[in-house]
């Protein structure tokens, strides 16, 4: 493997770009362009507009009386007590779902990936199953056996001689159960994790039992090191999801961010201004600032690859 | 490994196939079989325009104005000949039930069949997504032509957008209406916005057996009568009944000692699928939360009637809280018909959703006070003219087959109570056929003659986050044993002041 | 990984009896985990196989039991385990329910008369049985019209799958194997397009969708997956990557272009992550709801599956049994299809290594 990392540079001079150096780009930016052309085709214009929309009153219902506002959105955003409310649920949550939604995948790959495991299809089946289950289900499901009085939780727990919590009502135990329901969605994570465990050679693992490693450092040295681009890709997309995050409390516990806001998410802040409330400027205003965060974000989650993710085939 | 692979492939071909195949003869598949062969040409120039992308690309999403005013020129295009096209949005209110769409679709049909100048189009979005998808078409100034069936809550958001049918109207006929009813649709600066066309009025839901196991006398069903032990049928009584008609897992009734509030099987009443408006309209008279001069407002009695659904659900135990409400014990949200609620308070239309008790009567709605008064809060459903519509002239035609010709018909599909006089005997005796255990329908219709005015759902400035802030407070009254209620509902009253002032 | 030498008792016997209990210990851990994981699903199960009585009797049994009833006088009346003065238990009917007194017929021998028992009914258990409702499932297929749903879903989601991994694979080619200036910034920007919440750009969207006529048809939910898509150029990438380009630049030498290094040296080795990307993309696309929303409110007869469950759960929101039902036609596709798929793919979405 060392060999190919040194082979890299020695296929092109650093610096100017050479004529076959040109070549390259071109033939690179052909294979890129279907996505440049649907890029400028489809998101780019509806991206521009909503920028446009952020320093104007757009009323969804009043769209003849637009008006240039220039930054009183962004003034309003700053003051606005429900955005300070929003950013805190979503930040306390992320808190605790970012790094379950990564570590989960893992444990769940690492279990299904072991030798020892019987009838290894039909277990990844089953453990993949709750991924299909249509959205609007699953929530009735969840919010039916975690049903203060007559969910299976708190019967189950009753036998046990404990009273249990109000799952759903409670502003401590929302988060926890929001993110027992997020257990369920991780299917296609877990999936791409597996895969990639089941990529690692062998020998790798032979080699090590022949040094005297015992499973934990198999997998802390060999396994974990081999599935960073995974993990990496899940992180990526997870941040991105979970700060935009808001649909299931939204089905679960109505528009209003009960209990008593903790479910005052940001997303859900963002969808009530610009649909409910029809300020499609202020929403726009807040999708952007949004934006803004999620893209420095991602930035310096890209650029912490280097310390971290191991690309076989080289990073260039 | 390959093999496993062409499996899938093969498996999935054949049940598209099959598919495509055996919903062809009841479906027009003719779109659905060309826009595959035409997705894959857009493909091909897209992948040889690699040298300039960027400048052909940029212009088009960038003129967006221009996109809006063309929007209008495919809607003319589409239309088939001569035919001005009317569009019927269909969902703010009820109608976008799939067994619902198949018959309005039938009648539709043979409306363009016998009119060579106005083809009727309908889009029916389900009730749940249909004020996201009008307003993306209204502010993509795209909107239908014609909106509804819907009340006054459902159209509140879009106040001011609709068109005054006055001078189109002109030599209609009225007659066969109450003229409260054509009142109703007369708004001080908008005009006349619609024709009446379904009314829904309140009363008491009763399930007879449950009372025939408390041994309790069922409810007056004749307005002004006391009830049977001889005491005026008042919100006090009301209350008394659902006491004793409340029940634990171990048979003991809301007003014994042992009873245990926290095994409830049974509930004497509840005030069902309404906003703190209706419940207080319901039993405690017709007001506001605004006054005159836009301040919020709430009235003494309002402020007792809040109170009293409090210690109800919470004190006294004989409505369900919220989390009773949407237990499975009251089937997840339709108490009543889990049959686990003695008496409830809806609208005509909640025959829709009854078929679990088998034994339900009406009764009528209590008065508020010792002089018996009483309110019955009433729901209206019409249809509605975009002002922004380019062809109300045809548009005004849809909506007099619509209330006039067809409305019998429609009545039928939404289980509407007529508007029109003339309906109302055929549409009782096809009630009758439905529930055969007997209702006194007379309940329905004598309580026509005691509407709430003001009505529980007319609109209030700045309408959503007024009525979320409502319903935020609702959630919370419904839910929180252990509230300072006036001091919440001042809260409430302060906040909407603000918002009302936005 | 099933390693063959690594007995080190001294009979090869008691290694192989010891490999075994580790798998039976191994495998019966694993499915504690999974029954625990899936319990919600049993929730699911049983109630879609209930009747609306079965799921609003309080403290209800967990399996779909009905409480045994009796047909009296032309109406039906529960049966309940009624203890007489010396403790025996007979089954008897309630016909008429009273506080604190009730009168009971016994169905085995009506004519006998009505038995007027003092206590309180309540306090009875009530006899019941297994009764599930298989009805709700076709009542729920029929409703839903699944036919025409599948077809239309199937008809979006294939094609938009194939749209979406020629697109992706030539555009996550470019990116994971040509040095292009800037190509990091355009790598970002096509992160960046996830990263705005869609609400804010569904108006634009919609009149750029209408005025070029595509609403109403299925275009809008199509050709854009032609163009590459973010979650599955990023993942290509990722996979692209971590081929080790020793291959490649031996293709190159031997005068091998671009095309045809994609084609002959990176595709073979990709047939599994193709087939996880047509996998995750027809499931993403059978649960996709907004878009055909938007675009087919006006067409019922274009909807697909999820816009047709979502306004069935609308519909019978109150009747939890028939939700469940529904769901259950919701996923069963996409699961024989993902346990059938999944030997190909399983073999690696590798990101890692040469030898697999």
């Amino acid at each position: 493997m060392l060999s190919e990392l040194n082979s890299k540079n020695l296929r092109f001079k650093r610096g100017k770009l050479g004529s076959l150096a040109k070549r390259e780009a071109w033939i690179g930016m052909a294979f890129i362009a279907p996505w440049i052309v649907g890029f400028f085709l489809w998101t780019f214009g509806p991206m521009l507009a909503s920028l446009l929309f952020s320093f104007t009153d757009f009323n969804l219902l009043r769209r003849e009386e637009i008006q240039w506002i220039g930054l009183d959105n962004f003034r309003r955003f700053f003051t606005d007590p429900l955005v300070r409310q929003a950013v805190k649920v979503s930040l306390t949550f992320a808190f605790i779902a970012l790094p379950v939604s990564v570590i989960q995948p893992i444990l769940m790959a690492a279990l299904l990936n072991d030798g020892r495991l019987w009838a290894r299809r039909l277990f990844t089946t089953l453990f993949y199953m709750p991924a299909v289950v249509p959205f609007v289900s699953a929530v009735y499901v969840w919010s039916g056996i975690m049903n203060v009085q007559t969910g299976w939780f708190n019967r189950a727990l009753a036998v046990l001689g404990v009273q249990g919590p109000d799952w759903l009502g409670s502003q401590v135990w929302i988060y926890r159960s929001l993110v027992m329901i997020g257990l369920w969605g991780v299917g296609n994570m877990m999936l791409m994790t597996l895969a990639t465990m089941q990529g690692v050679p062998t020998e790798l693992y032979e080699a090590a039992k022949v040094d005297g490693a015992g499973p934990l450092t198999q997998f802390r040295h060999i396994t974990l090191p081999l599935i960073t681009p995974v993990i990496f890709y899940n992180l990526v997309l997870t941040s991105i999801g979970i700060v935009q995050y808001f649909l299931v409390p939204f089905v679960l516990k109505g528009p209003n961010g009960d209990p008593g806001n903790a479910t005052w998410f940001y997303g859900m802040h963002l969808y009530k201004e610009a649909f409910s409330y029809s300020n499609m400027g202020y929403g726009a205003t807040m999708a952007w600032m949004l934006f803004i965060f999620v893209m420095i974000f991602t930035v310096i989650l890209f650029s912490t690859q280097k310390y971290w993710v191991y690309y076989a085939g080289g990073e260039d | 490994m390959s093999k496993v692979k062409y499996l899938v492939v093969a498996l999935l071909l054949l049940l598209g196939l099959m598919l495509v195949a055996c919903g062809g003869d009841t479906e027009k598949a003719d779109p659905v079989v060309e826009e595959p062969a035409a997705a894959e040409e857009v493909e091909e120039p897209a992948a040889e325009e690699v040298e300039e992308p960027a400048e052909e690309a940029v212009e088009e999403p960038a003129e967006e104005p221009a996109a809006v005013e063309a929007t209008e020129e495919p809607v003319a295009d589409e239309a088939m000949g001569d035919k001005v096209q009317v569009r019927w949005f269909v969902g703010l209110g009820t109608g976008a039930d799939p067994e619902q769409v198949e018959q309005e679709q039938a009648l539709v049909d043979e409306f363009n069949a016998t009119h060579d100048d106005i083809e009727l189009v309908v889009e029916f979005v389900d009730n749940s997504q249909a004020p996201d998808q009008l307003k993306t078409q209204v502010a993509a100034g795209d909107p239908p032509d014609i909106v509804g069936p819907v009340g006054q809550s459902g159209v509140n958001d879009f106040d001011g957008l609709f068109l005054d049918l006055e001078p189109y109207l002109a030599d209609y006929d009225w007659s066969d209406f109450d003229a409260d009813s054509i009142d109703a649709y007369r708004m001080d600066e908008q005009g006349l916005l619609g024709i009446p066309f379904a009314v829904y009025p309140s009363m008491i839901f009763v399930n007879r057996d449950l009372f025939d196991e408390a041994g309790l006398d069922y409810p007056p069903q004749v307005y002004g009568e006391p009830y049977a032990d001889g005491d005026a049928w008042t919100v006090e009584k009301y209350e008394e009944l659902a006491m004793l008609l409340t029940v634990d897992a171990n048979g003991n009734d809301a007003t014994s000692p042992d009873f245990d509030p926290e095994n409830i099987v049974q509930f004497g009443a509840h005030t069902q699928w309404t906003d703190p408006r209706g419940q207080l309209a319901a039993l405690f008279g017709a007001d506001n939360f605004i006054d005159a001069d836009g301040n919020a407002v709430i009235s003494d009695r309002w402020r007792d009637g809040l109170n009293w659904y409090y210690e109800g659900m919470h004190e006294k135990h004989f409505m369900p809280n919220s989390t009773y409400q949407g237990s499975d014990l009251l089937a997840a949200g339709n108490p009543f018909d889990s049959g686990n609620v003695a008496m409830a308070h809806v609208h005509l239309w909640y025959k829709c959703c009854l078929g679990n008790v088998p034994n339900w009567d009406m009764a009528v709605v209590p008065s508020y006070n010792d002089a018996g008064d009483v309110t019955v809060k009433l729901h209206a459903d019409t249809f509605r003219i975009f002002d922004a519509t380019e062809h109300p002239e045809e548009a005004v035609v849809v909506l007099n087959w619509l209330t006039g010709e067809a409305a019998g018909d429609f009545l039928q599909i939404y289980g509407g109570f007529p508007a029109r006089n003339s309906l109302q005997e055929d549409f009782i005796s096809s009630l009758d056929e439905q529930f055969p255990q007997g209702v006194n329908w007379q309940v329905a219709i004598d309580g026509l003659a005691y509407p709430d005015i003001p009505n529980h759902e007319s609109n209030l400035p700045n309408y959503a986050k007024a009525y979320d802030r409502i319903g935020a407070f609702q959630t919370l009254y419904e839910t929180e044993p252990a509230l300072d209620l006036n001091a919440e509902i001042d809260t409430l009253i302060s906040d909407l002041d603000v918002i009302f002032h936005e | 990984m099933n390693n063959k030498n690594m007995v080190t008792k001294s009979s090869p016997l008691y290694g192989e009896m010891k490999k075994f209990l580790g798998k039976i210990t191994y495998t019966l851990i694993a499915t504690v985990i999974l029954l625990v994981f899936l319990s919600p699903l049993a929730y699911m199960a049983t109630t879609s196989l209930k009747s609306r009585d079965m799921i609003a009797q309080a403290d209800g049994p967990i399996l779909p039991m009905a409480p045994v009833t009796f047909e009296y006088k032309e109406r039906e009346h529960p049966v309940l385990k009624v203890p007489d003065e010396s403790g025996n238990i007979a089954e008897l009917a309630v016909v008429k329910k009273g506080r604190e007194e009730s009168i009971f017929v016994d169905p085995q021998n009506p004519e006998a008369g009505e038995i007027v028992w003092t206590g309180r009914w309540r306090t009875l258990e009530p006899v019941r049985e297994f009764a599930p409702q298989w009805d709700n499932f076709s009542y729920a297929w029929t409703q839903l019209n699944m036919p025409r749903l599948l077809r239309n879903t199937l008809i979006i989601a294939f094609v938009s799958m194939v749209g979406t991994i020629i697109s992706s694979t030539m555009v996550a080619y470019g990116f994971s194997r040509f040095r292009i200036p800037g190509k990091d910034l355009l790598f970002l920007i096509l992160i960046a397009t996830i990263m705005l919440p869609a609400f804010v750009t569904i108006v634009p969207t919609y009149v750029l969708f209408a005025s070029i006529g595509w609403t109403g048809t299925f275009l809008p939910l199509i050709v854009p997956h032609f163009f590459g898509n973010a979650y599955n150029v990023f993942l290509l990438r990722q996979f692209f990557m971590s081929i080790p380009k020793a291959l490649d630049e031996a293709a190159m030498i031997d005068g091998a272009g671009p095309m045809r290094r994609l084609i002959y040296i990176i595709l073979p080795q990709s047939v599994p992550v193709l087939v996880a990307v047509g996998i995750f993309h027809f499931i993403w696309a059978w649960n996709d709801f907004f878009g055909p929303l938007l675009y087919l409110s006006t067409k019922p007869e274009l909807q697909p599956i999820a816009i047709g469950i979502q306004r069935f759960n609308a519909q019978f929101s109150a009747r939890p049994h028939l939700v469940q039902a529904s769901a259950f036609w919701g996923m069963f596709l996409p699961l024989i299809l993902f346990f059938l798929a999944q030997k190909v793919f399983m073999k690696g979405i590798v990101f890692t290594g040469v030898d697999k």
